[in-house]
């Protein structure tokens, strides 16, 4: 890469590192650290709560899905306005007026201290793993692009967030969140002008071409349990997903319980639900854009510079012939691309049909032998060999001008710094207050619980980057990322929809809550064609049902004694 | 549960009401621009 370049990712990195460490100089106790005071305005809390979803992985990996597979996976966020307009009248206000730190503090006030313990442990599970396929998702991509280390890689993004989130708590994660988001927008937009300017037909020829292959398409209607991403699947698996990770999850409740008031923490809320569906559309469509740049420009058989180096080393005869075929399958491609171009040009409908099945025939052709490049990549490397993770930074580095490759590359790592700063911060809240303060020492002065705050937030920085470490043979991360949480989300939301149901008990939740989490796995294990978003229903719908029996069965709650029984660890 | 209860906190709720219509048209928009680039450009 370019050295002006690296001064932009190098300096970039070091002044969010310096602004982080400055916005927290007013960090001072633990209310400052996990909530800054509950003084956050709703607009910085929103680009907050975008920022920490937009991370890498979807930089790189959202971009690579729409560049192979198009514009169908913006179906998975279907359900996200409404999850947030749900939250945003049902939980928030309950989980902000109850003053408390974490949602699982909420759930030992309602129902027991094991059904709060067994979420907490739960989510650290969950969230620590998945901050390390976080860390990993670029950093195997920078490893394999640049030559690095992936321990090196996986430093360069992990150390910057751990030092300032360790540092500032919620306070300089939030502002740092919101510089991040201005430069991860400039630079999407930046890259998708570029595209344009130099895919060489028109914006609408190109859509065309794209929408020959597939790649337009965006609603898929089917009612189907296998098929993960369905207008369904989005709208039904994908509501309680979002209601599961907005609502529970302490790495996004915590942003809101920092707003100052119900109404600014639900507004906050709706700013993800804005923009969500729009910007994953413009993330993708700039992967499908990507796509067309490559019909009129020669693409690598291979993205992944690492296998590419190890198949020309081991199979150079194979990977040879393979590669005769592709330059003239991609020159066949190209005269096609041009025909359909000319063909809609002129207006004329007869050829333009004519031609856009021509050009699907070469493009099937083309995605043909590069199956056959992967396979030998798999076969050479034994690692899996799906590349659309380096289908991005490999069109950055080799297309776009000097300057805008530094700044894509300064919004990945952001992006990465983001999503793990806010998830580091919300792993050390639940381990301080829903472990440390619950069991070990309830009493300690606001020193004492910070520093432990602060040395949580260390311990899980460091264990999420050695998760990264040797998370490097994941496939398409941004599934392994959204497969984990699905296996726990919708039981932890089954039990939240319980806290809200009066009649609801204590044993009912807790047996509730494994039930869901065993009627999960059991689907996994028996029925793995089942997609993944479904999982969050039938967890949800399965704790509600087994808590609500059991609770009916054991007869009414006593919540005052719950309550009663839990205050000193809430106060 | 009256401690849990926006009203009693004094909220009038007038913002969020007021983002939530802003939402609701920009997912229509939205969601009407990719049906349309659907139906427009799809083989």
């Amino acid at each position: 890469m370019h050295p002006l370049n690296w001064v932009i990712v190098v300096g970039w990195l070091s002044y969010v590192v310096v602004y982080g460490l400055w916005k927290s100089r007013g960090t001072k106790g633990i209310d400052d650290y996990i909530l800054a005071n509950r003084s956050l305005p709703w607009w910085a809390v929103g680009l907050s709560v975008m920022a920490t979803q937009l991370s890498a992985v979807t930089m790189i990996g959202t971009t690579g899905q729409g560049a192979t597979d198009g514009l169908r996976f913006v179906q998975f966020y279907f359900g996200l306005p409404l999850a947030m307009v749900i939250l945003g009248v049902t939980l928030v206000p309950f989980l902000h007026g109850a003053g408390v730190y974490t949602a699982y503090e909420y759930l030992e006030r309602r129902f027991d201290a094991k059904t709060r313990s067994l979420t907490a442990f739960l989510f650290l599970v969950s969230r620590a793993m998945s901050c390390g396929t976080i860390i990993a998702a670029p950093a195997v991509v920078f490893s394999a692009i640049f030559g690095w280390s992936v321990t090196w890689s996986v430093a360069l993004i992990g150390i910057p967030a751990i030092l300032y989130t360790m540092v500032g708590g919620v306070q300089a994660v939030t502002w740092v969140d919101v510089k991040q988001m201005y430069l991860i927008v400039i630079a999407i937009v930046a890259v998708a002008i570029t595209l344009l300017v130099q895919i060489p037909v028109s914006p609408s020829d190109a859509l065309h071409i794209a929408g020959a292959t597939g790649r337009l398409r965006v609603f898929d209607f089917s009612f189907s349990l296998t098929n993960t991403y369905t207008f369904w699947s989005g709208l039904i698996g994908g509501t309680f997903l979002m209601l599961s990770y907005f609502g529970t999850d302490q790495s996004q409740v915590q942003r809101y319980l920092a707003a100052k008031s119900v109404d600014e923490a639900r507004t906050s809320l709706l700013i993800s639900a804005y923009w969500k569906i729009p910007l994953q559309a413009l993330v993708l469509l700039i992967g499908v854009l990507v796509f067309v740049f490559y019909q009129f420009e020669k693409p690598p058989l291979l993205y992944n510079p690492a296998h590419e180096r190890a198949v020309l080393a081991a199979k150079p005869a194979e990977y040879g012939a393979l590669e005769s075929r592709y330059a003239a399958g991609l020159i066949a491609r190209d005269t096609a691309a041009r025909a359909v171009a000319r063909a809609r040009d002129a207006g004329d409908a007869t050829a333009t049909a004519t031609t856009t099945r021509a050009f699907k025939t070469t493009d099937d052709t083309i995605s043909a032998i590069r199956n056959r490049a992967l396979d030998l990549a798999q076969r050479v490397t034994g690692q899996p060999s799906k590349d659309v993770n380096y289908i991005i930074p490999r069109f950055v580095l080799d297309h776009l001008p000097i300057g805008l490759a530094g700044l894509f590359i300064a919004a990945v790592i952001a992006a990465a710094m983001n999503a793990i700063s806010g998830e580091l911060n919300s792993l050390s809240t639940t381990t301080t207050i829903d472990f440390y303060r619950r069991w070990v020492r309830a009493n300690g002065s606001d020193s004492h619980f910070l520093t432990v705050s602060r040395v949580a937030t260390g311990f899980w920085g460091l264990f999420a980057c050695i998760v990264a470490t040797y998370a490097v043979n994941l496939g398409s991360l941004i599934e392994v990322v959204n497969r984990f949480g699905s296996f726990f989300y919708g039981s932890i939301l089954g039990v939240f929809l319980l806290a809200m149901m009066p009649r609801a008990g204590a044993r009912g939740a807790f047996v509730g809550l494994i039930s869901g989490m065993a009627a999960v796995g059991l689907v996994n294990f028996r029925e793995p064609n089942v997609a993944f978003l479904w999982h969050n229903v039938i967890g949800a719908v399965t704790v509600v049902f087994v808590g609500m029996l059991i609770s009916v069965v054991a007869g009414p709650p006593n919540l005052a004694a719950s309550r009663s029984g839990s205050a000193g660890a809430t106060s | 549960m009256s401690e849990f209860d926006p009203i009693a906190q004094g909220d009038t709720g007038r913002r969020f009401r007021r983002t939530l219509v802003r939402v609701i048209a920009v997912q229509i928009v939205t969601l009407a621009l990719l049906w349309l680039l659907q139906t427009t450009f799809t083989a």
